[in-house]
């Protein structure tokens, strides 16, 4: 017997819906690094139908309304991929559309449904409460800080890393978290497994044609998610030449030997905010919040933005187009209210 | 008396920028927290550190951020970093205050945002935890801002999102969390309170103007330990409201909640 072993406190009976395989990953990363230097350009429905398959455990960047990439969910929404299982720490209007789309099967919740200061759809919400009474939506209870720390223990190789808060809340019986005596210094501690992702999308201010990616503003989660998934999408406001990553290495977030494909999207993220870009759309948050008072409303919605068009570009003719863009802008570098 | 010429909305948010002191690290929620601390930031607390989750450090917000991660929470701010490096800073014992909402609450300040009714059917499912669990968890004091309504003041909460003193004191500890942390003040429309040394238990310190001591009890879901010396608030001052409403919230994002008493969906 050794001298010091782990003691087990605790276990938590939630699901895990992704993968804890640091080796398997290993040998998959193997290979794939070799494709740093190749052209990744490609469009949405393109990388969308290449990287993205029914069943697959998503995760996506940006975090509340911010840097959300909905030119993506859009696409694949369109594409009608279904039995996803998602991370959904932090989750609001992405995974509100994905939801009520019929592609969400599991979700590893941190935060769903809500809208922040704009409340909480009421179809969304019902439509969740219904998915989880009747056992159709699979769920595990987490937080936002446990969620970023399982996309970071997977980004740092290992299979899961050990935390200080979760204990003494209900949220740890319905997650698959387990606590320990802690071998040093005699302490609990929950351990919370690692995600390895299938695919994982973020938007980003700015890369080059291999995906050496810049983010401005508040990074969220996207460090570890974008280090940690088998395939990783990135959309761009803007596509620069690596001449001008290579002038600021320390602006590089995302290494190009991540990134499997790169789409250009401008305005990529509306309605959500673009860090020192474009502002929110408030008054399209609003009308989404309204549309989904109702079935027939909110049906209406997804035909007007998302069936009934054929692309993003389409899409932002439909809500307002170049003017509104500009307004957006505006109200992001505190020009107009 | 003359007419109330401030919204309940405005008066919460100057009740907690009054609680909030100077040169601590505050970690804080969407909503009247973002109030609360820009508020305080321009009166008699320059020198507080707040911290969006997201990875705003020290912003110097210009307007009221709409989410805890909108370019309002990073413009001008010292750092943008990631969540985890947030969360570790928590952890490692930086974060004062937390500043959070919550749906239930109980005597022993545990916050429940995930579901009303049993688990595994409930009859609403709320957004989750968000930030809030490891907010509460890890900070050193936990503030919370609700409003006063019986059916969110309960005898005890339908699911734990947030420890509070869990069920009384040493109970924290003895579930693992930190020690010397847990909740500290909660504001509502109707009261200040805080949690009484030795049980732990929510206990009404002041009534805010107007309000009186029954309609707190009679709002209030459990038995409320009270104050000896319970005081009434002094209502928001020219000055406090001067600068909630020209410089923390010239837009209105957030006060404008309380100008036709509109209620969260909840």
């Amino acid at each position: 017997m050794p001298k010091k072993f782990i003691e087990i406190l605790e276990e938590g009976s939630g699901q895990i819906f992704s993968k804890i395989t640091p080796n398997e990953f290993r040998e998959h990363m193997r290979e794939k690094v070799r494709n740093a230097w190749r052209d990744k350009r490609m469009d949405i429905k393109t990388a969308i139908q290449q990287f993205v398959h029914d069943g697959d455990y998503l995760t996506m960047g940006g975090v509340s309304f911010v840097r959300l990439s909905m030119a993506a969910v859009h696409e694949m929404i369109r594409q009608k991929k279904r039995n996803m299982n998602l991370a959904a720490g932090t989750r609001t209007y992405d995974f509100n559309l994905m939801l009520d789309a019929g592609c969400v099967k599991n979700i590893d919740c941190g935060y769903i449904t809500g809208m922040e200061i704009f409340g909480i759809p009421y179809m969304t919400r019902k439509h969740a409460e219904r998915m989880i009474a009747s056992g159709e939506m699979g769920i595990a209870e987490y937080d936002n800080a446990s969620m970023a720390w399982r996309h970071k223990a997977a980004a740092m190789g290992i299979p899961f890393l050990p935390i200080r808060n979760m204990m003494g809340a209900d949220g740890f019986k319905h997650s698959a978290a387990i606590k320990i005596r802690c071998p040093f210094t005699g302490e609990e501690l929950v351990l919370v497994p690692a995600i390895y992702a299938d695919v994982c999308i973020i938007h980003v201010h700015r890369c080059d044609i291999y995906g050496n990616a810049q983010i401005e503003g508040a990074l969220n989660e996207d460090l570890g998610k974008s280090k940690s998934a088998k395939r990783l999408i990135i959309t761009t406001e803007k596509i620069i030449d690596t001449d001008e990553i290579r002038l600021a290495p320390d602006r590089t977030l995302i290494p190009c030997f991540y990134v499997d494909a790169v789409v250009e999207i401008p305005y990529g993220t509306h309605p959500t905010n673009m860090p020192g870009m474009y502002y929110v759309d408030i008054d399209h948050m609003k009308e989404y919040v309204a549309a989904a008072r109702e079935r027939s409303t909110l049906e209406e919605y997804y035909d007007k933005y998302i069936f009934g068009v054929k692309n993003f570009e389409e899409y932002i003719e439909k809500i307002g187009g170049k003017e509104r863009l500009h307004y957006l802008e505006d109200l992001e570098h505190l020009r107009v209210r | 008396m003359r007419d109330r010429d401030y919204n309940i909305i405005e008066l919460m948010a100057i009740i907690a920028a009054r609680e909030i002191e100077d040169r601590a690290v505050i970690y804080i929620g969407t909503g009247i927290p973002m109030l609360a601390a820009s508020l305080a930031q321009h009166m008699h607390a320059p020198n507080i550190v707040p911290v969006f989750e997201a990875g705003g450090i020290a912003p110097q917000m210009p307007t009221l951020p709409t989410s805890v991660g909108c370019s309002r929470t990073t413009y001008k701010a010292i750092r943008t970093c990631d969540m985890p490096e947030i969360f570790e800073m928590a952890q490692l014992g930086i974060a004062h205050y937390a500043f959070l909402g919550g749906a239930q609450v109980d005597q022993y300040g545990n916050i429940n945002s995930t579901v009303k009714g049993r688990y595994e059917a409930p009859s609403v499912r709320w957004p989750g935890s968000g930030g809030a669990n490891a907010f509460g968890s890890l900070c050193w004091r936990t503030m919370l801002i609700m409003n006063h309504e019986k059916r969110r003041f309960i005898e005890k909460v339908d699911f734990i999102t947030t420890p509070g003193y869990i069920d009384g004191p040493g109970a924290r500890e003895k579930a693992g969390l930190p020690p010397g942390t847990g909740p500290y003040r909660v504001f509502t429309d109707k009261a200040l309170l805080d949690f009484e040394e030795r049980t732990k238990r929510m206990r009404l310190i002041g009534l805010l103007p107007e309000v009186t001591l029954d309609e707190v009890i009679q709002n209030t879901g459990f038995e409320l330990l009270i104050k000896e010396d319970l005081k009434q608030l002094p209502p928001p001052t020219d000055e406090e409201l001067k600068v909630l409403r020209e410089k923390v919230d010239p837009f209105r994002i957030v006060l404008s909640r309380g100008d036709k008493n509109s209620k969260e969906e909840n």
